[in-house]
């Protein structure tokens, strides 16, 4: 029995000795390269294990999370939204912004004339052969028959119809329509008529007068209907045909006028009415 | 068989201690995985086995550790020893037995670890603020959760070294 105790005490004694040692040959450092190769397996254990459990912790964590993500996702999304919302009315307070600068430079070049702006409500006219569109500025506002409308690109038509609040403006481009036009550079004349669409037809040009194209067309002011100096558009094409008296070309308004959104009426011209010459003219033989 | 198993069990109880471990840990401890499988394994094994264990488990324990190899060695040796003189006095293991290893365990272990960490230069920050003593301060703040932690642990951890011993055949030959 003694003999089986003092074996344990040994057993004991040796196995702390045999740690000491570790322990000291370890502090000074000589396990070191032994350490490495022992501890390989163990490191690849301990790497498999690690990525494990971090996944596991990123799953539950995840899983733990998933009422505030959801609320945090409805939270973006409704911002998003509102956002969205606020770009595009943000961008077409630039559009206006730009197009409204536009019109000011336009009418600040312009002297002379006065101007009233007008948003259009409608581009297009009901019956598909009219070339019309509808402004939100009527008689109350001072709107009359007759008056152009112009943007900063040029001619736009005439008031032809008016309500307290709004009017309708027959477009250039219409088949009924016809304005006297002049070449800028050569001072020729012609007649500009509506063909339903961005062309119009400059008529009447005299056979001597050179039109090219490029040219701009500038509303004449004769008839007394329209004001003078207004820009119709620019010459695309001249036909000029032996047998016929005059010459023709195509001119191309810079509007477009499927996307007008503003516009200027002019309120302080007049139109002219001849008419009242022709009837004193036919009453005077008479007379 | 089960000197053979010492080292895959304790390599991957060594890996569990420094990854799933952690993970868990509250209030500065947690549980001591190599600490509760040598104590349990210990419970049912020759003194020779559990001292293979012991030293077994504090290599693979230190090696993943920047403490000098055999640091944990001094503990659980102790441990061993002390749970074979015990084991002799007892027909069975119980509950209270399981909790009185486990606790008298851990304060062996975590105070043989802090001194030879003393020895080897270590130098808590945490005993100069606190103004208790590094040894008061370590039983506190570490030594407590870590048993409140082992003293969870033990009973399953006890229980599969059991099925496992049963299953390669290692059981203790008590000796009066």
């Amino acid at each position: 029995m003694r003999n089986w105790r003092s074996n344990r005490i040994l057993f004991l004694g040796v196995c702390l000795a045999i740690a000491l040692v570790l322990i000291a040959t370890s502090q000074a450092g000589f396990l070191a390269p032994i350490k490495g190769i022992i501890a390989a397996p163990l490191n690849f254990v301990t790497g498999l294990l690690n990525r494990t459990t971090q996944d596991a912790v990123k799953i539950a964590d995840m899983s733990s999370d998933v009422p505030t993500l959801q609320k945090r996702v409805a939270d973006l999304e409704e911002a998003l939204a509102r956002y969205q919302s606020e770009l595009v009315e943000l961008r077409e307070v630039a559009n206006d912004y730009q197009r409204l600068s536009e019109l000011v430079n336009y009418t600040s070049q312009t002297q002379n004339e006065e101007f009233l702006a007008a948003d259009v409500i409608s581009n297009a006219d009901s019956n598909a052969p009219l070339q019309t569109i509808s402004i939100n500025k009527g008689t109350r506002d001072g709107i009359t028959i007759g008056m152009p409308v112009v943007s900063q690109l040029g001619l736009i038509g005439r008031i032809t119809d008016v309500t307290a609040n709004a009017s309708r403006v027959l477009l250039i481009t219409d088949v009924s329509s016809a304005i006297s036009g002049r070449l800028q550079t050569t001072r020729d004349e012609g007649s500009i008529v509506g063909q339903s669409s961005n062309d119009l037809r400059m008529e009447f040009i005299p056979l001597n007068a050179k039109v090219q194209e490029g040219d701009i067309v500038i509303s004449s002011g004769l008839g007394g209907n329209l004001p003078a100096g207004i820009v119709i558009g620019q010459v695309t094409s001249v036909q000029q045909r032996e047998f016929e008296l005059f010459q023709n070309a195509v001119v191309r308004s810079l509007n477009n006028f499927a996307t007008l959104e503003t516009v200027l009426v002019v309120t302080n011209f007049q139109p002219v009415d001849l008419s009242v010459f022709e009837q004193s003219t036919q009453t005077a033989p008479g007379s | 068989m089960g000197t053979f198993l010492s080292l895959p069990i304790m390599i991957l109880v060594a890996a569990l201690q420094v990854t799933v471990m952690p993970q868990i840990s509250l209030w500065g401890g947690r549980p001591d995985l190599v600490l509760l499988v040598v104590v349990s394994w210990a419970l049912n094994a020759t003194l020779e086995q559990g001292v293979l264990w012991a030293f077994v488990g504090g290599i693979c324990k230190d090696l993943l550790s920047a403490a000098p190899l055999g640091t944990s060695l001094i503990g659980l040796i102790l441990i061993v020893f002390a749970i074979h003189t015990v084991r002799q006095q007892l027909f069975s293991v119980g509950i209270f037995t399981l909790i009185w290893v486990s606790l008298i365990g851990t304060i062996i272990q975590e105070f043989s670890i802090l001194i030879v960490l003393l020895f080897s230069g270590f130098q808590p920050q945490f005993a100069s603020q606190l103004g208790y003593g590094i040894m008061v301060d370590q039983f506190r703040l570490f030594i407590v959760p870590t048993i409140v932690y082992n003293l969870i642990g033990i009973v399953p951890i006890y229980l599969i070294t059991r099925i496992i011993q049963r299953a390669v055949g290692t059981n203790l030959r008590l000796t009066r």
